[in-house]
């Protein structure tokens, strides 16, 4: 059935641009700012009026700095950003992968109970744990490291990507599994050689996940980190927007450099993005 | 190679018994299908023979070895699955070699044994391809070699012909009756589809609700039903059942009830005698009800009428969806004949072949 | 042992690590906050001396001034923000759900534009959010006021988020905050709605053609009642970010002035963080939890139970 473009129809394409501008508007403050020069960003009632030319001035000094009027780059914080949501990802995601294989496939007693217990933790506001984290993270040595954010991350990180492969591996067919205990397989060799290749798409899921949120975080490592020269992105770019800074171009710089991996990750992996949003929601 | 023994074993799920005190000796290159109803406990029966669920209570036997605590992979045991269970990112080939290389075959030798399995079967072309890429009769082929090439003592086939359509059921089953000869090794086969147990078995175990009804082979199986719920199941149509009295007159035994009253053959009658003037359960089966002008011979038979309620024609043969009185019954009848619904039937019963059952007990008279 | 309890123990052991770091990490930090907030611990070095309920009066106590009465503004705020920013993701993201639901040409593209703030961080919107509703002043406009006046409206020019002034315990200033952390997930709400609308069978929706059914009764008697669960499982996760929400507001408008735009997240942050006062940001983030538990528990109790049943 071919559908012609009736009044009606015209109307919803009208109403889905207008929304799609709407949701644009911040995109254009970013960018226009981004590329205007330092003189331009001071008459501010100009935010709406279009960059005069292509300035990229604003980019070197949110990625370096501008030491004589004393601000930071964000280079260095977005290198932390790295070293922290890389091995974080990777180690909560291998963790998900095995508490799912367990929890989907071998239901041991009280497996029932324990898993609502572990999803009962991505819930919580993480302000109720924050002081004996803190606390705890320097009685152990790792207080104020990038370590310590990575181990608070993982550990964190489990409940939800325990859930996304739980769910995952809830969709193989247990035959698969029980095939391979016959023809010899134990417990770790059924998920090393029949479960753990068949998990690329749950990976991709999980990891674009975790990425996302780990690089997005602010909470935790705001009140972990104190360094600069050891905090993230986030807590960077905020402490940059939350001075009393007057090179507006070179913040609107910063944040978009703080939001393009992650933007990213989410155009080019849209679908399964979406598939980790709606793993996180749907089934609780 | 090897028998397999079941000894008061007993599996429950929570308060479900599925499984209730069974008890078989299956023989040495014996060919064994479990066959019942769905969720009557003959699919629970094999898991337990493969290890894939634990007994509650009793023993199971392979060989002379107990395998209670045996895992799995230890049986020496291959398993055919209804979904065939194929792993989606191996080849066929790696598929078959899969068990034997956990079980530190050589490599020589797994090649070997694929290649010649594959020759069996007619998948050589196929070895290189992913499981996808097969066809539901292909995948079906293959998850049978996966069981061939770990030359197991006991095969286990989980209802590996449902997920086939109709025409490749039939000629699968003659290849794995093949397969069997040509292995000599025990088959233990579940399926609950009375024509797969019949042409295939050596022996059948009818089972329902977790209890073994009947152990035996198919002809036997289908000629001398232990009770009424294997009369009932084994043969299609199903055996027809009517509530009766046995009445002895002028020295005969009659099977009466209100709408027809049938002479037992003399042969029979001693077998019966106990049962004179006692309620029973009549069992004849549709093929043993014939119409009278086509009745063939040598047949001791009976008379009785019936009131035609619908045809069926299947071409070398009509089904008679038939009553006597308020109670319906099925024929199967010759073809020739011609009869129309609301035709009221003159028929002949095969008396030679009717079955008595207790009421009570539900169990055959003999 | 046996070979298959054998089994189930090695399935055991590999959860274990992370049933132990969780059971540590959430139940065993969070009945250690609980203790710090009946504690006396005010100051840099630790003091677990009993305070009793004292901490959690002095939250609720009217006498003083403004800072006194800050947590009753915070929970305001909160069931504010949290009212309008429901209303928003729901209405708006059914609507644009129900829109691309027409077999529109282009989807993804739109699908695409809703969705991407979604992956943004927090501060990441808040940053643009501030700057995009900072009032300016006098001659020197900024953001959406200079846009106000450059076109002549500017009636309907004001202070935005530094406006002070309220309806009821409701403050004006949240809404600006509202806009923002509407921008960010009406696209998951949306994504949630389209992922629902496309799971129920076309057949359903031609068996009531056939009835009758116009589109809009379609739509009425059979799409939205299949679209509740979803709406019960957005009212969730939507809900329980904003009863917990800190990073947006902390980075666009902080606690504003006389705490128009403050939350307990921000509150629990300054008084842990800034002003050392440990028992009362752990009396703060008790009641959070406890507002969070109240929304999450029956939701997972119910998730779980339905599941058992399928």
């Amino acid at each position: 059935m071919t559908k012609h473009l009736n009044p009606m129809r015209i109307g919803i394409y009208v109403l889905l641009i207008l929304f799609a501008l709407l949701f644009l508007v911040p995109v254009y403050v970013l960018l226009a700012s981004s590329l205007k020069t330092f003189a331009e960003v001071q008459d501010m009632s100009k935010l709406w009026v279009p960059p005069a030319g292509l300035h990229l001035e604003s980019f070197r000094a949110a990625w370096s700095g501008i030491p004589e009027k004393g601000l930071r780059g964000l280079s260095r914080n977005l290198l932390n950003s790295v070293y922290l949501t890389v091995p974080a990802t990777i180690l909560s995601s291998l963790l998900g992968s095995l508490n799912g294989y367990v929890l989907a496939k071998w239901k041991f007693r009280g497996a029932s109970v324990v898993f609502p217990l572990m999803l009962f933790g991505m819930f919580i506001p993480y302000q109720s744990v924050l002081i004996p984290l803190t606390q705890t993270l320097a009685a152990i040595g790792l207080g104020g490291t990038l370590w310590g954010l990575i181990l608070v991350h993982v550990v964190y990180g489990i409940p939800i990507t325990t859930l996304i492969f739980r769910n995952y591996y809830a969709e193989v067919p247990t035959d698969l599994i029980e095939a391979a205990r016959i023809d010899g397989a134990g417990i770790l060799s059924v998920y090393w050689r029949v479960l753990f290749p068949l998990s690329l798409p749950g990976f991709v899921v999980v990891i674009i996940w975790q990425f996302t949120n780990i690089w997005n975080e602010f909470l935790f490592a705001v009140s972990i980190l104190q360094k600069p020269e050891l905090q993230p992105i986030t807590v960077a770019l905020r402490n940059l927007a939350g001075s009393q800074i007057k090179e507006w171009n070179m913040v609107m710089a910063g944040t978009l450099i703080a939001a393009i991996p992650t933007l990213l990750v989410y155009i080019v992996l849209g679908r399964y993005f979406i598939r980790g949003l709606l793993a996180g929601s749907v089934k609780g | 190679m090897a028998s397999v023994t079941y000894e008061h074993v007993y599996k429950k799920f929570g308060n479900v018994i599925a499984v209730n005190d069974m008890n078989i000796e299956i023989a040495d290159k014996e060919f064994l299908v479990f066959v019942g109803p769905s969720g009557c406990g003959k699919t629970t029966s094999l898991r337990l023979l493969a290890g894939l669920e634990e007994i509650t209570s009793g023993d199971i036997y392979i060989g002379d070895k107990l395998v209670n605590d045996v895992p799995p992979k230890d049986r020496d045991i291959a398993m055919v699955f209804q979904s065939y269970a194929l792993y989606p990112h191996m080849s066929v080939y790696d598929n078959m070699a899969f068990g034997l290389r956990l079980h530190k075959t050589p490599k020589d030798e797994i090649d070997r044994r694929v290649k010649a399995a594959a020759g069996v079967l007619g998948i050589e072309p196929l070895l290189d391809r992913k499981p996808k890429q097969l066809s539901g009769g292909q995948r079906q082929r293959v998850a049978v070699g996966r069981a061939i090439v770990r030359q197991p003592k006991v095969f286990l086939f989980d209802e590996p012909l449902s997920n086939l359509d109709a025409k490749l059921r039939v000629q699968t089953r003659a290849e794995l009756s093949k397969l069997h000869k040509r292995l000599a090794t025990t088959f233990i086969y579940v399926t609950h589809d009375q024509v797969e147990a019949m042409t295939m078995a050596t022996r059948i175990a009818v089972i329902r609700d977790g209890i073994l009804q009947q152990l035996a082979p198919p002809q036997k199986l289908y000629d001398l039903p232990d009770n009424v719920f294997v009369a009932g199941f084994i043969g299609s149509p199903s055996m027809n059942f009517f509530d009766a009295t046995l009445v002895e007159q002028d020295g005969k035994l009659f099977v009466v009830s209100d709408t027809f009253k049938l002479q037992v053959p003399v042969e029979k009658m001693g077998t019966y005698k106990e049962y004179k003037g006692q309620e029973v359960i009549f069992g004849i089966r549709p093929e043993d009800i014939h119409i009278k002008a086509y009745m063939p011979p040598g047949v001791v038979s009976a008379d009785m009428k019936g009131k035609v309620d619908v045809t069926e024609l299947m071409g070398n043969e009509i089904f008679l969806y038939l009553f006597t009185g308020k109670k319906p019954f099925i024929a199967r009848v010759d073809p020739r004949a011609h009869v129309s619904p609301g035709d009221i039937i003159d028929l002949s019963i095969n008396m030679g072949n009717m079955h008595l059952f207790d009421p009570k007990t539900e169990r055959a008279i003999r | 042992m046996s070979h298959a309890r054998r089994e189930r123990w090695i399935a055991f052991i590999m959860v274990l690590p992370s049933i132990l770091l969780l059971a540590l990490f959430v139940y065993g930090f969070i009945g250690w906050t609980a203790a710090v907030s009946l504690s006396k611990w005010d100051g840099v070095e630790p003091n677990y001396s009993w305070a009793g309920l004292e901490n959690f009066r002095l939250l609720f106590s009217k006498v003083g001034g403004v800072s006194a009465r800050r947590f009753s503004i915070d929970l305001w705020n909160t069931l504010f923000f949290t009212l309008f920013f429901l209303l928003l993701c729901i209405i708006v993201g059914l609507f644009l759900a129900i829109l691309l639901d027409q077999k529109i040409r282009g989807e993804g593209v739109f699908r695409t534009i809703y969705l991407f703030p979604m992956s943004l961080s927090f501060v990441v919107t808040g940053v643009v959010w501030r700057w995009i509703f900072a009032p300016g002043a006098g001659t020197r406009l900024r953001g959406v006021n200079a846009l106000l006046h450059a076109i002549g409206l500017n009636a309907l020019r004001w202070k935005w988020y530094t406006d002070t002034s309220s309806f009821g315990p409701f403050h004006v200033a949240l809404t600006p905050v509202i806009i923002a952390a509407s921008w960010q997930l009406i696209g998951y709400t949306m994504a949630m709605y389209l992922a629902g609308l496309r799971s129920i069978p076309e057949e359903l929706r031609e068996a009531a053609r056939v009835d009758g059914a116009s589109e809009v009764k379609i739509y009425r008697h059979i799409i939205l009642p299949m679209l509740q669960p979803i709406t019960l499982s957005a009212l969730i996760v939507l809900g329980h970010i904003s009863l917990k929400i800190f990073d947006l507001v902390y980075t666009m408008t902080g606690k504003g002035p006389g705490f128009v735009t403050d939350v307990p997240g921000i509150f629990m942050f300054e008084t842990t963080f800034q002003g050392n006062h440990y028992a009362q940001g752990a009396t703060i983030s008790i009641i959070m939890l406890l507002m969070v538990a109240v929304v999450i528990i029956p939701y997972l109790i119910y998730s779980f139970r339905r599941e058992v049943e399928l």
